[in-house]
């Protein structure tokens, strides 16, 4: 892997574990004017292993969004070290290492799904052909089992089919991590559930390493194999979770003595992480 | 048609079920209109039947529909140089920000000088010729193909520019592969906008000083109190109007067929 050669100067070598593809430390966000600077994050320390799938959850306001964003390199933190893939987030993006996922699919209305899945690709890679780019949205939309919806426009398209090309567009970067701020918050509870189950099998047939923003306890717990729980008034990580649930999950994961317990867990956790200060 | 068995309405069906009220209240304003001034004796000079506005309109074909020309000649030039100065301005004020911010109170300002009033000065500066009705139409319709295009272009969602952000994109790259694009719902809405206001640029302009077109007729007309042919004038702009405006409704439907209906007129 490339985070032995290429690793800043500047970093803290000794914290970077060789199998973490993120590492954010001692990360904090200040936003705002100087009469009205607010403390989003606090010393935010996360390590995501390379392959992994990790969840942040926390209640409205906990700045789990804004982490990601950290994460992609679209917001800078105020103090504190990111690295991806042993280099800035924001070089990584540049060298197609991230792939973001919105809650909206933000698909543009005049291109059709294959060209929408290509978009991003083709900004970031000039030399590539109009045809090669098709070949690759096409491939990405196969993948995420939109192959025979290439031609139609996002208005022809459910509002699961059309995140389903938000991550087809994700993925045609071939990035090295997935950061999702959740993907599936504006679905109904049906297609939420399939889209999980997609994105797990996608997960596991390319192996991404996936950053997932959720609210929702199940869908973390469904999903991911270690769950952060953010707090309030700064956000900061309370608590961690792992999930040993073995993989591959299907939908009557949910079912499993093991998956009642963890979600009582993690509802516990959440509930103190509603207390706003406290130690982290 | 059988009422207890819905079918589909056919294209045909929903058009004239959608006209049919429309073109009721029409022909009946018409014929309550022509009964009124026989009834009343209504002198011609004030209110002519319509009897009277369709017969001088046989009558002046000729000279009606060189003046038609003539006047549709100059909206459509106009229209056009407004919708490509109004286009590019919006282009500059996105592109570069401080020109933007240089620019754009100016044109709001500007916006509330009455234009219609500029008339007798572009008369003065340009002549009686094909130039000063341009320069009005222009200053009278680039406005809202400016500000259209300007809503359009800055209702990007913030997200969709993280992502042209997250790989790269260049400001000129955003510009035209997403902010330009995402406009043309918009712009098209402000260019119907436009092509109703060229027509009305380009009558004030005939009436402060012209030499042909419908303004000039109806202004002439008007001198020799013949207000049948001012009103079989009108009629003619009125025909314009509407032939500009579904012009541009038609353009919108080419243009942006993927986007969602902005207005129904």
């Amino acid at each position: 892997m490339q985070v032995e050669t290429i690793r800043p100067a500047g970093g803290r070598p000794t914290h970077i574990r060789h199998d973490d593809l993120i590492s954010a430390k001692g990360v904090s966000v200040v936003m705002g004017t100087d009469r009205n600077r607010q403390l989003i994050l606090r010393d935010i320390d996360l390590a995501v292993p390379q392959g992994s799938f990790v969840s942040l959850i926390g209640p409205s306001g906990c700045g789990k969004s804004t982490l990601l964003k950290v994460l992609a390199g679209l917001v800078n933190p105020s103090s504190g070290s990111v690295s991806v893939a042993g280099v800035s987030p924001g070089e990584a993006a540049r060298k197609r290492m991230i792939g973001l996922v919105f809650q909206d699919a933000n698909l543009l209305p005049w291109k059709n799904a294959v060209d929408n899945a290509s978009m991003l690709l083709g900004i970031a890679d000039k030399s590539m052909s109009r045809s090669a780019l098709r070949a690759r949205g096409q491939e990405m939309l196969d993948l995420v089992g939109l192959g025979d919806a290439a031609h139609k426009r996002p208005n022809e398209l459910s509002g699961g089919m059309r995140q389903r090309v938000a991550i087809a567009r994700a993925l045609a970067l071939d990035p090295a991590v997935l950061l999702m701020d959740e993907p599936f918050g504006a679905l109904d509870a049906i297609t939420r559930d399939s889209m999980g189950q997609s994105l797990l099998e996608i997960w596991q047939r390319t192996g991404k390493t996936i950053v997932f923003v959720t609210h929702s306890i199940d869908e973390a717990i469904q999903l991911s194999r270690q769950v952060h729980v953010l707090g309030i008034k700064p956000g900061r990580i309370t608590q961690s979770l792992d999930i040993p649930l073995p993989y591959p999950r299907d939908a009557s994961v949910t079912e499993v003595p093991e998956f009642v317990r963890l979600v009582l867990q993690l509802r516990t956790m959440l509930r103190s992480s509603h207390q706003p200060g406290g130690a982290t | 048609m059988n009422l207890s068995s819905p079918q589909p309405v056919s294209g045909w069906d929903a058009a004239t079920s959608s006209w049919l009220p429309a073109a009721i209240l029409l022909l009946v304003t018409i014929v309550l209109w022509e009964a009124a001034v026989r009834i009343f004796s209504i002198s011609s000079f004030i209110v002519p039947a319509p009897s009277e506005i369709a017969k001088s309109l046989v009558a002046q074909w000729g000279t009606l529909m060189q003046a038609t020309v003539v006047t549709a000649g100059e909206i459509l030039f106009g229209f056009l140089v407004s919708v490509i100065v109004g286009i590019a301005l919006a282009l500059v004020i996105v592109r570069f920000d401080w020109l933007g911010r240089a620019l754009y109170p100016l044109v709001v300002l500007f916006q509330n000088v009455p234009k219609v009033a500029l008339a007798p000065i572009f008369i003065l500066w340009f002549g009686y010729g094909l130039a000063p009705k341009i320069g009005l139409i222009l200053v009278i319709a680039f406005f809202p193909v400016t500000l259209s295009m300007l809503a359009g272009m800055q209702s990007v969602d913030r997200s969709l520019l993280s992502l042209m952000n997250s790989v790269g994109a260049s400001p000129t790259q955003i510009l035209f592969r997403i902010r330009v694009p995402h406009s043309l719902p918009s712009l098209m809405a402000g260019t119907k906008i436009a092509a109703t206001l060229s027509v009305i640029g380009a009558i004030v302009g005939e009436f402060a000083g012209a030499s042909d077109g419908l303004g000039y007729v109806i202004q002439f007309a008007s001198t020799q109190l013949d207000t049948a042919l001012v009103f079989a004038a009108l009629l003619m702009v009125s025909v314009l109007g509407i032939a500009f405006y579904y012009a541009a409704e038609i353009l919108e439907r080419v243009v942006v067929p993927w986007a969602p209906k902005f207005s129904q007129a």
